[in-house]
């Protein structure tokens, strides 16, 4: 069971007003005037970070805010997001900031040796742990050192995981409902292999779609390698070819089939530490959904939201990232990764007119509250969600990405039932030979 | 046939009246699963952009289902089957109903109502087998289709099942003209050893089920291969500069279905070095017919005819299926620094090809005399994959392109090879006979035959629903050459709409080449130019 530890905020009338106005000053220096509410531009992120950056709280764990309660809202959800998470009808509930233990052999079984190099690149490190368990703000390499926690973070992998992904324009028009399950394990287990000669290997996933129709079938599987200089291995099975296809890895910034993400903006950075700079932010406290009742529902005038979720205020480092090649659709990208578990809540992502282009945010649960909280089931399978008490790690509910500009979002369920393959199951099932057929 | 069809409604009743909420594979239990699709494609022949003809009206029900009776080393929830851990039984069938045979003149008057009703209609149980696991092999046994190789959509390696090309010859998705054939299919996970990995043998073993390739030379059919001729069948031969009627007659020698007809294929896959690679070979049955021409059993009546001929000629041929002996490699190779490109290669050396030779060849090369050889050919397949940013074109998504070029070499090459029979007019002293056609074989075989491929494709809109597909195909020999534009709608989860576009052409000549694009499928007054309209309804 994780403890949860209330903080104590301040309630009283006096230090309310007081801040309130501590908050009106410092908007008055930072921005030299009133403020835009539809201003998504990475100009008005950065100002918004520093404006708000040690404002604590108005509210309550326990209270549910609604749109009345923008004001005091307005500190803890990122500014370029305010125009889809503010709306008529809106329901947050707060609950305390939570403690969320890791795994108890966390960190013990870490090789030592492992070095960070020129181009900010892990070399040497098979997980079992946090590589870098301290941030020091003042660190030049904290930004790199904290995504390297977030990419290295428990509970990545070893998951059953169905999805559902409702694909969305404006007023909530549906385009298109996806289904697939992802399978996955971690290989790079610290000190040990999760099968013995396949040490290079960091993990393995297969996913495979089930709807719509003309893509049910279509398997994925994909190999990441300890060694970050190594591209990704991938094949995709399409039924109607009937045989497995090689795919390229090394194209990450293309919105991937129907959806609105990027196969670079996955958990908030899936792509190649080396081919971008690294800035560290500080520390941020946000409102995040990091461990939701249940599989939040769609809000919002175009249901592109989580809508009457769970959220929590946590610390989160906030990571500035600069791809270094001029034809990347990016011109920043900021993170707000949690400070304790590592896991992303935000990114915001801005063209190179550095208006926003995409943003999305993340839904989390904590394996141990299965014990007294259990979300939905998929819609087309059944899983054991016992299976998730004791392995003290975040499963991931879901997500929602927004594109700004088309402007469109795909709101994804997840339901992720955690599972240990053996050695020998996992060599057979994550293998090519399993690609060279599928469901027809 | 009523039974069938009842069954294939009362499964769609079950699927559309279905409250599980989906729109892809439908759970109707934990165990049991079904997807499919219903298609009405809709095509009209517009030959030089003129005279717009409708040839099909092809409605398409196809239902599969998929029931998993072993799981977790447990069958059907109770009985626990040992090392066997995982099984399930897929089954694949297809109902179609083509109803230009019965609407409009183009078709429906050209056939009687038993040919019309042997056309129009299809119900197969296209597919059906059971997979087993138990690690670290894995079997498929039934009706089935194997695909080996790198090439898209060009027989090489991709020779096991054979192909049906009567009703749309190649243009369809080859999913649905293979011909699914019972046969056993063995994987052994070796997984890594030495410098390889991921590496497994498999083998297959047709044990009885051999099946041609179908066409149909029937020229009142839409599709029918009639070689660069006359859409009409050949009812004369001339022999001495006299015109005689011509009865031909076929002795059909398919190999049997015993286990003499057998055929087998075994590869080893893997990677060494980043690069994905198999051995393969199969011993298999030419699926392409060969043609002997049996003078022992022909004969020429001399008496002259009603119709005015100097008499008859009584033409015998064996259509014959040699074996074959297939070897080849195929592999390929994701390169992410420089080209940022997937290539592929594939190469196979064919033995047992079935050729034609032309009449007159010498003893040394028809010591049989019947016109027939088998020839051993050759491929080389170099590809590459890449998704590539256009961004004038699309700023959202890349562009999936992929190009193929294809060489194919006879080995035991002879000039007198020939292709395809035309027909045409015959000529008696200079003059046109009306109403008398002759087969004749003037498409000569090259030693070489190239072709290259280009196809892009990516998708547009919010979400991506608008999504156009743009393929080339050339013959820098023959200078034919196909293009398809194509656009896909993807109105619902259940609605796709689909506009295709054919488009058959050439740079210069007339010679038909060997693959059935360009002047073969293009040439004046008969071009096979196609625009098809498809609405799909898939769950």
């Amino acid at each position: 069971m994780h403890r949860v530890l209330c903080r104590q905020w301040g309630c009283g009338v006096a230090r309310r007003a007081l801040l309130c106005l501590g908050v009106f000053l410092l908007l008055s220096v930072v921005r030299g005037g009133p403020v835009s509410a539809d201003d998504q531009s990475y100009q008005a992120l950065r100002e918004w970070i520093e404006q708000y950056r040690t404002v604590p709280p108005q509210f309550t764990p326990g209270q549910v805010l609604t749109e009345k309660d923008r004001a005091v809202l307005e500190p803890f959800i990122p500014r370029s997001a305010w125009p889809y998470y503010f709306f008529d009808g809106m329901e947050m509930e707060i609950a305390p900031t939570g403690h969320y233990p890791p795994p108890p052999d966390w960190g013990k079984r870490v090789r030592t040796g492992y070095t960070l190099d020129e181009n900010g690149v892990l070399v040497g490190f098979t997980g079992g742990g946090f590589p870098f368990p301290e941030i020091a703000p003042d660190d030049p390499q904290a930004a790199v050192k904290v995504i390297w926690n977030m990419l290295w973070r428990p509970g990545t992998q070893d998951f059953v995981m169905p999805m559902v992904a409702w694909s969305r324009g404006v007023n909530g028009q549906l385009d298109r409902v996806y289904q697939f399950v992802s399978i996955s394990a971690e290989y790079a287990r610290g000190d040990y292999c999760l099968v013995p000669g396949y040490e290079e290997v960091r993990g393995k996933s297969l996913m495979e779609f089930r709807s719509p129709r003309d893509m049910a079938g279509a398997k994925n599987l994909s190999v990441t390698y300890v060694d970050h200089y190594k591209e990704d291995s991938g094949w995709l099975y399409i039924p109607s070819q009937r045989k497995p296809r090689r795919t390229l890895a090394s194209e990450r910034t293309s919105e991937v089939m129907g959806m609105d993400f990027t196969r670079e903006d996955q958990m908030g950075f899936g792509g190649k530490v080396y081919e971008h700079r690294w800035t560290y932010l500080g520390k941020k406290h946000v409102l995040a959904t990091i461990n939701v009742r249940d599989n939040p529902e769609a809000g919002g005038p175009h249901l592109w939201v989580p809508q009457k979720a769970r959220w929590e205020v946590r610390e989160c480092h906030v990571l500035l990232i600069d791809p270094k090649s001029e034809t990347h659709p990016y011109s920043h990208k900021i993170l707000f990764i949690d400070a304790e578990t590592f896991w992303t809540h935000w990114m915001f992502a801005f063209d190179r007119r550095e208006q926003l282009l995409r943003l999305s945010q993340h839904f989390l649960k904590y394996s141990e509250s299965y014990a007294h909280e259990t979300p939905q089931q998929a819609p087309y399978m059944v899983l054991d969600f016992s299976s998730n008490l004791g392995w003290n790690v975040f499963l991931h509910l879901g997500e929602t990405d927004i594109n700004a500009q088309k402007p469109h979002a795909t709101f994804t369920h997840c339901y992720v039932a955690k599972k240990d393959l053996s050695s020998g199951r996992a060599k057979q099932f994550y293998s090519v030979r399993n690609m060279v057929s599928g469901r027809r | 046939m009523a039974c069938s069809r009842n069954v294939l409604f009362a499964v769609l009743g079950v699927v559309l009246m279905s409250p599980l909420p989906s729109w892809g594979v439908i759970a109707l239990r934990h165990d049991l699963e079904i997807e499919g699709f219903l298609e009405a494609k809709n095509i009209l022949r517009t030959p030089m952009f003129r005279d717009a003809k409708f040839i099909m009206q092809r409605n398409t029900a196809q239902i599969e289902g998929k029931y998993y009776f072993l799981r977790e080393g447990r069958a059907f929830g109770r009985f626990s089957t040992g090392p066997l851990e995982e099984a399930s039984l897929t089954v694949i069938g297809r109902g179609v109903y083509d109803s230009i045979y019965d609407i409009g003149e183009a078709l429906s008057e050209k056939f009687t109502y038993e040919e019309r009703l042997q056309r129009k209609f299809e119900y197969k149980l296209r597919e059906i087998y059971t997979d087993m696991a138990i690690p670290p092999f894995a079997l498929r046994i039934g009706r089935q289709q194997v695909v080996w190789g790198e090439t898209d959509n060009f027989r090489a390696l991709d020779v096991i099942n054979p192909l049906d090309l009567r009703w749309h010859w190649s243009r369809e998705s080859w999913e649905d003209i293979r011909i699914p054939l019972w046969m056993v299919r063995a994987i052994y996970d070796i997984g890594k050893f030495g410098p390889i990995e991921e590496s497994f043998v498999e083998t297959i073993w047709i044990p009885w089920d051999f099946q041609r390739t179908k066409i149909t030379t029937d020229p009142r059919r839409p599709w029918a291969f009639i070689g660069d001729g006359l859409r009409t069948v050949a009812n004369s031969a001339i022999i001495g500069g006299q015109l005689y009627d011509l009865r031909p007659q076929r002795i059909d020698r398919k190999p049997d279905r015993s286990l003499e007809s057998s055929q087998a294929g075994i590869r080893f896959k893997g990677i060494w070095g980043g690069i994905d690679f198999s051995l393969n070979y199969l011993y298999l049955l030419s699926a392409d017919t060969g043609v002997k021409v049996r003078r022992d059993l022909s004969r020429l009546d001399p008496t002259p005819t009603a119709s005015g001929a100097a008499g008859t000629l009584y033409s015998v041929i064996n259509t014959v299926n040699p074996r074959s002996h297939v070897m080849g490699i195929a592999a390929n190779y994701s390169e992410e620094r420089y080209t940022q490109a997937v290539f592929r290669v594939e190469a196979a050396l064919t033995t047992g090809v079935p050729v034609r030779l032309a009449p007159g060849a010498s003893r040394r090369l028809d010591p049989d005399n019947n016109s027939f050889d088998t020839a051993r050919r050759s491929v080389l397949m170099l590809a590459f994959d890449r998704p590539t940013w256009i961004r004038p074109l699309n700023k959202i998504r890349t562009f999936f392109l992929t190009s193929q070029i294809f060489w194919r070499h006879y080995w035991d090459y002879s000039r007198l090879y020939r292709g395809t029979s035309s027909v045409v007019r015959a000529v008696v002293d200079g003059r046109v006979i009306p109403g008398r056609f002759i087969s004749f074989s003037r498409d000569r075989v090259e030693q070489d035959e190239i072709v290259i491929t280009f196809a892009a494709s990516t998708s547009y809109g919010a979400g991506g629903l608008w999504q156009p597909l743009f393929v080339f195909a050339f013959d820098p020999l023959s200078t034919g050459a196909y293009n398809r534009l194509s656009l896909d709608y993807l109105f619902s989860n259940h609605i796709v709409l689909r506009l295709t576009q054919d488009f058959y052409w050439r740079v210069s000549g007339h010679d038909p080449g060997p693959w059935s694009i360009g002047d073969l499928f293009g040439r004046p007054r008969d071009s096979r130019h196609e625009t098809i309209f498809s609405i799909i309804f898939q769950f």
